[in-house]
């Protein structure tokens, strides 16, 4: 049986009385493309730092290739950061950057050369050797970063949210780069995101995280067709919440009055939210042969470019339907709108 | 198999144990140099130097290791010695007030003046923290007396009909004095200064505030803080200093520390000498404290 | 009310000319001193006294030609450069530890490091003689040698290092340092080659604030230094004690002249410095 490339066995990190990592295991397989998603403060950040020998654990194991590494100080972890600002070493040039590592490893001359040449060529910056960070443009930077990580060939390449800074296209272009280097050279990566887009598009698989725990590991088509969470469906792509109370004389909402809603599958008496995704509902015609249909009434809708968004009213619910086209209803009139059993979640 | 597992574990433990001694030991191996400074040639000296202040002078040798409280009677009861801090504190508080007021003057005109003169004066604030103190004292004393230049420029401006001289005199001793106490009050004031917008001054103006009232309702509650700080640095400063006002001023202007220098090289005294530092350490240390509360006391109203 | 209307006009006029005068006055006061004493050095005459009517370097060939003088000057200089050494090298140690590191006592150690600043000077200098006034290592007298002297002036110079250092460590990017430990840089390492080169504008003005504070102290070196180990401006206070020269004069343009020097060396490497980043 070979080790996992990274084992983490019930992580916990405290700072005074928060915990960030509350109990975490997770299990990375050599070549993986593992994301941490969560938003800002879900203990992703320090999971990475905790692997990186940055944090201290408070309790639990870090294993790289089955042997404990947690009580080992940064330097002596055989894994490399790529950091949200690059923290590139302004004093020396690209060059000397990449090679910074290799030195450290007591690489061998002529080896050396020749493997600070092959990172630069990996990420595409032959040329740029003696440069200094401060002539480089962002995007660049981020690239020597990844050549500088890349060139010590770590058992784990960690990345700390390394295109948050970068503009739109820079981002897209960039994430596009490390998916190709990624299928190229299989090294094993963890990724600390709080974009869904990066996380989805690159991901092997994908680790929800939620207030310090981990809500669920996945690749990412399971992550957004079966989360496993509440948190997860609302937290993944968007989705509409349609609060109801399931009773003896019919489906109600939250103040009681009886909807215009059939539900396909009966669902147990007492109080649930049901999620739709806007892609997924279907409109007026299209509507009325799918098993759960709601009569509502058009509250306005706007034009996003690819579909017309129509906001609509039942009762006490407020649900978003996407529709490739206009359809010929003006706000203030009523609509069936429908949806198949396998697009809606259930939660309570 | 459990054995082994237990071993590793009990290995790994050690190593884990080991890692975070070494990590907590090390910020003290980096202060260790600068410790070693303080502690040995500062808060030892400061020891010996209080056992000092109560052994006992005798038969003019250097000191004779006993326990009197003899040097403090003498010091708070010999008119000599009561005068001398009377005089020094009476100077420094009058020169600290004449610095600040210098400063906050100077330092306002930077900081309203546009920002090419900017960097000259900085540069010219500059000069007394460059120029040893000796030098300055050497300036003023080719400046002051009756073949100096101020002597001099007066009679060939036909404003004084005989020379004149200023030297050894208390005006000289504080101009001396102000002049190297100056540029701390400066910087301090200015980087004050440099913290407000100047737009404040507009919007003052604005509602219809005269500039007295602007500087009284706006700017002097905002620079409150550094008044008092540079205050209380150059009453430190003055109150510890000797050769200025010793060299420039009258004989008779005795100051606590040409009292210690007089007393340590001149007297032999070190037992006097040594309590008349303890009570200059001791008043240099309440200033501070006191600046720190008031300092605190107004962040805290401000918060 | 026309009362108050002149009263407006009349105000600008009025805060302008103040200024002024004001920028007149301070400009005088800080350069009377410097330059009476510039002058002064060219003088021929034996005495001082204004005007001065015959012009040479007669005093500053004394000043070369003495060999008491030219000691002095040596023995300052060699206890600045000591003094620099040492302040800069511990304070930004400890700058480094109160950066980096949790310490317990934070605060009380801040205070303990920071004191020695706001002591008077004769108050060390008598500490510093009482603790030490009679010790010898190995035949060597510690009291009065060089060593002592450059201590001594660190207790005034490192406090000042390790503040501008403290606050110069706040300006470097943790996460550079993280990624030379992550690299595999060792503590010990990625001080000297990431650190502080990251620093080295501030190690430079540190060094050059311990030198000139040491070179222009005279109180504490009065108390510490014998005939042998004199520093100038301890040589300079007993002259003017006994008479004063034009060669007290020349003395004094001298020492300025070393420190302008210094901060003239200092400027050209900061510019360099620049350049060889914007390039």
């Amino acid at each position: 049986m070979v080790a996992p490339a990274l084992e983490l066995r019930n992580v916990v990190r405290r700072f005074g009385s928060v915990v960030a990592v509350n109990d975490v295991s997770l299990s990375v397989a050599r070549g993986e493309f593992l994301t941490l998603l969560g938003p800002s403060g879900s203990g992703k950040t320090s999971t990475l730092r905790l692997i990186g020998g940055f944090e201290d654990l408070n309790s639990g194991a870090i294993l790289i290739d089955g042997q404990r590494i947690d009580h080992l100080p940064a330097y002596q972890r055989d894994t490399a950061t790529i950091f949200q600002s690059g923290a590139l070493f302004p004093h020396k040039t690209v060059a000397e950057n990449v090679a910074y590592g290799l030195r450290m490893r007591k690489v061998a001359p002529p080896d050396m050369e020749r493997r600070i040449a092959e990172a630069l060529d990996v990420v595409r910056l032959r040329g740029f050797e003696q440069r200094y960070p401060a002539q480089l443009s962002g995007g660049q930077k981020q690239r020597v970063a990844l050549a500088r990580s890349l060139a010590v060939r770590p058992a784990i390449l960690l990345f700390d949210e390394p295109l948050s800074a970068l503009d739109l296209s820079l981002r897209l272009q960039l994430r596009a780069e490390i998916k190709r280097l990624h299928d190229e050279l299989r090294f094993t990566a963890i990724y600390v995101t709080h974009d869904q887009g990066e996380a989805m598009a690159m991901s092997s698989r994908v680790a929800v995280m939620n207030s310090g725990r981990i809500e669920q590991v996945d690749a990412p088509e399971k992550i957004f067709h079966a989360p496993a969470s509440e948190f997860v469906y609302t937290f993944i792509g968007e989705s509409c919440c349609l609060p109801v109370e399931v009773g003896p004389s019919g489906v109600a909402d939250k103040s009681g009055a009886l909807l215009p809603l059939h539900l396909g599958q009966s669902q147990p008496t007492g109080k649930s939210r049901l999620y739709v995704r806007p892609s997924r509902f279907r409109l007026a015609a299209e509507a009325a042969a799918l098993p759960n249909r709601l009569r509502a009434r058009v509250h306005f809708i706007e034009f996003l470019g690819d579909v017309y968004r129509y906001h609509l009213k039942a009762g006490a619910l407020e649900l978003a339907a996407d529709h490739p086209g206009a359809i010929g209803v003006k706000a203030g009139e009523e609509i069936d709108v429908g949806w198949r059993n396998e697009d809606m979640s259930v939660f309570r | 198999m459990t054995a082994v597992a237990s071993e590793s574990e009990a290995t790994f433990a050690a190593q884990r144990q080991a890692e975070l001694r070494r990590r907590a030991l090390a910020p003290w191996i980096l202060m260790l140099p600068a410790l070693l400074i303080v502690v040995i040639f500062f808060g030892l000296p400061m020891l010996l130097m209080a056992r000092m202040s109560f052994n006992l002078h005798i038969d003019q040798r250097l000191y004779v290791p006993g326990f009197t409280f003899e040097h403090y009677v003498n010091l708070f009861s010999n008119p000599l010695f009561t005068n001398a801090i009377w005089t020094t504190v009476q100077l420094s508080v009058l020169a600290s007030l004449a610095t600040v007021f210098i400063g906050y003057v100077f330092a306002m005109l930077v900081w309203l003046k546009p920002p090419r003169w900017r960097l000259l004066m900085i540069g010219l604030a500059l000069c007394p923290l460059l120029i040893s103190e000796i030098a300055i004292i050497f300036g003023w004393w080719m400046f002051f007396p009756k073949n100096g230049l101020l002597s001099f420029a007066l009679l060939s401006s036909g404003l004084i009909s005989d020379k004149i001289s200023l030297m050894y005199t208390e005006f000289a001793a504080f101009i001396g004095l102000i002049y190297v106490t100056l540029p701390f009050c400066f910087f301090i004031l200015l980087s004050i200064f440099d913290g407000l917008d100047k737009r404040l001054l507009e919007a003052s103006a604005d509602l219809g505030a005269s500039p007295v009232t602007t500087f009284r309702e706006v700017l002097l509650p905002l620079t409150w803080t550094g008044i008092l700080v540079a205050f209380s640095q150059s009453f430190i400063w003055t109150i510890g200093t000797y050769a200025t006002p010793s060299a420039l001023g009258p004989d008779t202007l005795w100051t606590m520390g040409f009292l210690i220098q007089e007393q340590m090289l001149g007297k032999h005294n070190w037992p006097m000498a040594s309590a008349f530092a303890a009570v200059l350490v001791i008043g240099v240390a309440c200033v501070m404290a006191i600046t720190r509360s008031m300092q605190s006391k107004r962040t805290a109203f401000h918060a | 009310m026309p009362e108050a209307a002149i009263r407006r006009s009349a105000e600008p006029f009025l805060f302008r000319t103040l200024a002024i005068a004001f920028t007149v006055f301070i400009v005088g006061y800080i350069l009377v001193p410097i330059l009476v004493t510039l002058v002064m050095s060219f003088n021929d005459a034996a005495m001082i006294r204004f005007p001065i009517t015959v012009w040479s370097l007669r005093w500053y060939a004394d000043f070369f030609g003495s060999a008491q003088w030219t000691d002095a000057l040596r023995n300052s200089i060699v206890i600045a450069a000591g003094t620099a050494v040492i302040s800069t090298s511990a304070g930004i140690l400890c700058a480094w530890a109160f950066q980096r590191f949790p310490i317990p006592g934070r605060d009380a150690l801040y205070v303990l490091i920071m004191l020695p600043l706001f002591m008077p000077g004769v108050v060390l200098g008598l500490g510093v003689a009482i603790a030490f006034g009679g010790l010898s290592i190995g035949g060597y007298s510690f009291y009065g040698s060089r060593a002592m002297v450059m201590l001594a002036h660190s207790l005034w110079a490192m406090p000042l290092v390790f503040m501008l250092m403290e606050a110069t460590f706040r300006t470097v990017d943790n996460r550079i340092v993280e990624a030379s430990y992550d690299l595999g840089g060792g503590p010990v390492r990625t001080f000297f080659e990431i650190v502080l080169p990251m620093v080295s504008t501030g190690i430079v003005s540190s060094l050059l604030f311990a030198f000139v504070i040491s070179l222009n102290e005279f109180v504490m070196a009065l108390f510490l230094t014998d005939r042998d180990t004199q520093t100038l401006p301890v040589l300079m206070w007993l002259s003017l004690r006994s008479a004063g020269t034009p060669r007290l004069a020349v003395a004094s343009v001298i020492l300025a002249l070393t420190v302008f020097a210094c901060l003239s060396l200092i400027m050209l490497w900061y510019i360099r410095q620049l350049r060889k980043v914007s390039q």
